[in-house]
């Protein structure tokens, strides 16, 4: 049984006068230790699939099932009791809270965990081991780089272990030297701790460390493609 | 929600200026509110007590200022043999200041010999005897010595008369601690050495079975055809009547209190939508890693309560000390009321505090939690 069983998913907005469709009628399954690079143009619905996929957004028709439950529907506060759980969320710009450390940063989503306050410190130290942060544990994110930034990001990401690890362009803000770091810690996660992700990118890059790239195109999904290269071929 | 204490502290400290200064005005406001209500406290002591209620003062007819009534000492025996009576007790008063004053002085001329027995008075410096046998003797009460810094031994001058200090006491009602006692005679004479055997007013102790309206009409149907006619209230219907420019002022002053928490109301709401605003794409982020909405609410609930509460808690500690240190009492006509701080203005002032942060916080917290997680996760 699929991870990720997403059917006939539909998600329309107003833009003005008109209505875009930028995800429709899509069917897709994502097995359990995948990584799946999203790619396409821009606006052709990667970040808007990733968003319902998270929970973050609702679709207009279709469902979406994620171990078993389906998120569709749910309601706000058991979304987000949902995605506390079972979702980690890597954001394009780091997005962490400025008045916290990397190390508080990284604890907030276990907050939300029934967890003594051991093994919530074991498991914040574990992922800030993981990212290569642990003697930049007590920094705020304004005396950190941005690689450093998104690594704080990927700790808290999958600090709850998740079921499953989204990411929106986790290198769109970063250098080349860094980028690539984050790529090798990302598919690591995917390798060693069998971590299932899927990853929005542009950058072929990126999408070349998945193990399956999925092109949109018109709502709709164009693949999987056999090889990065051959998935954006037609950008 | 303790869990997410150090989250709030670091929130509100990351914008301390303007968490400071809310704070501040917060204090001013939750300050005047506290001494507002100081005010009315201190006026509702005076005419709802017992004694304002089981007490009799007899009056001049139409005649308000104590300057202006005089009544036979005489009429003391009269008023006894009312049914009811248990005890009259003639008064001399002399005041500094008929009108509205924060600084009044109220002296009370009494038969020495029958105050420690009429009055509930606790001498805390001196001794009855000495005060009984020397006829220029006063006992001062306790907070007029305060915020005059008298002492025992001192010799005080009002106007033509000088008293020597022969006690300092203590009492339940704060407006008795106001006041200063001595021999009736001797206030009489400083007056004026016509005044012999008038006093202002005379105050009736009555039976405790006996109705204070009816003996009160008695007493002026005894002596509406005596020398002076009379008008007879109970002790605390003849204070508000006798400062009633002094309660309506007190009255707008209510106004002035409500305006004080709308301020705060106010001002902790403005920071509040500001600190909200400055923050949408954070309480998205919180929303995405899985904080429920209701939690945001009460986060930011939390911050403007934290707010408010601190802002009361620095104006009721302000207060207090004012009150305490200041000994502040105003009055009119010979009347005087004491402001003093209460665990009631203190717990009136933090509850007040913590109901306006919260209230305050209601919206932008409602907000933030409606907000499309998508777009305001796009905001930079």
């Amino acid at each position: 049984m699929p991870l990720v069983e997403i059917r006939n998913l539909t998600k329309r907005f107003r833009k003005g006068d008109e209505i875009i469709t930028p995800v429709l009628d899509l069917d897709l399954d994502i097995e359990k230790g995948d990584l799946l690079a999203l790619m396409g143009k821009s606006g052709t619905g990667k970040s808007t699939l990733l968003n319902l996929i998270a929970g973050i957004d609702q679709p207009d028709a279709g469902s979406i099932a994620v171990a078993g439950t389906t998120i569709t529907g749910l309601s706000r506060g058991k979304l987000a009791d949902w995605r506390a759980a079972h979702l980690g969320y890597i954001f394009q710009t780091h997005n962490l809270v400025p008045v916290l450390t990397a190390y508080e940063n990284i604890e907030l989503p276990l907050l939300l965990l029934p967890m003594s306050n051991s093994d919530r410190r074991k498991r914040v130290n574990f992922a800030l081991e993981v990212v290569g942060l642990s003697d930049r544990a007590q920094h705020y994110p304004r005396q950190l780089s941005g690689g450093q930034e998104q690594r704080v990001g990927i700790a808290r990401a999958i600090v709850t272990h998740p079921t499953l690890v989204v990411a929106d362009e986790p290198t769109g803000n970063l250098d080349e030297e860094t980028s690539r770091q984050i790529q090798t810690l990302l598919q690591e996660l995917n390798r060693q701790l069998g971590i299932t992700l899927i990853i929005v990118t542009h950058d072929v890059d990126v999408a070349s460390i998945a193990k399956r790239q999925l092109r949109l195109e018109h709502g709709r999904a164009i693949g999987p493609s056999q090889s990065p290269s051959a998935a954006f071929s037609g950008l | 929600m303790f869990r997410f204490a150090p989250y709030i502290w670091k929130t509100l400290w990351r914008h301390r200026t303007r968490s400071l200064l809310t704070v501040s005005g917060a204090s001013v406001a939750i300050f005047v509110l506290c001494f507002i209500g100081s005010i009315q406290e201190g006026l509702n002591r005076m005419v709802q007590g017992e004694d304002a209620q089981r007490r009799l003062i007899v009056f001049q007819e139409n005649r308000f200022c104590p300057t202006s009534s005089r009544l036979p000492e005489d009429y003391s025996r009269q008023i006894a043999q009312v049914s009811g009576v248990t005890d009259v007790l003639p008064i001399q008063v002399w005041t500094n200041n008929c009108r509205a004053s924060l600084d009044v002085v109220v002296v009370h001329g009494v038969p020495a010999a029958k105050l420690p027995e009429s009055r509930e008075l606790r001498l805390i410096e001196g001794q009855w005897p000495a005060f009984v046998s020397r006829t220029d003797a006063a006992v001062v009460g306790r907070q007029f010595a305060l915020r005059r810094r008298v002492r025992l031994g001192d010799q005080l001058t009002f106007g033509s008369m000088s008293v020597h200090v022969a006690g300092i006491f203590e009492s339940d009602s704060s407006a008795e601690e106001d006041l200063i006692y001595c021999h009736l005679l001797f206030l009489q004479l400083a007056e004026s050495q016509t005044a012999a055997g008038l006093v202002t007013q005379l105050e009736v102790a009555l039976d405790p079975s006996a109705e204070p309206d009816r003996v009160a009409k008695q007493i002026d149907e005894k002596l509406r055809s005596g020398l002076v006619p009379t008008t007879t209230r109970p002790k605390g219907a003849f204070q508000t009547a006798t400062i009633s420019d002094l309660v309506d002022l007190i009255g707008y002053a209510y106004w002035l209190g409500l305006a004080c928490v709308g301020l705060v109301l106010s001002l902790v709401a403005t920071t509040t939508v500001m600190s909200v605003q400055d923050r949408v794409q954070e309480h998205a982020v919180l929303q995405t890693l899985g904080v429920r909405p209701g939690r945001v609410m009460r986060l930011i609930l939390a911050e403007s309560t934290l707010l408010c509460f601190w802002g009361g808690a620095l104006g009721v500690g302000l207060a207090w000390t004012i009150l305490t240190w200041g000994n502040f009492s105003v009055g009119a006509e010979g009347v005087a009321i004491t402001l003093r701080p209460s665990s009631a203005m203190i717990a009136s002032g933090l509850g007040i505090s913590v109901i306006l942060g919260s209230l305050a916080g209601i919206i932008p917290a409602y907000q933030a939690t409606r907000t499309n997680l998508v777009s305001s996760l796009r905001q930079s």
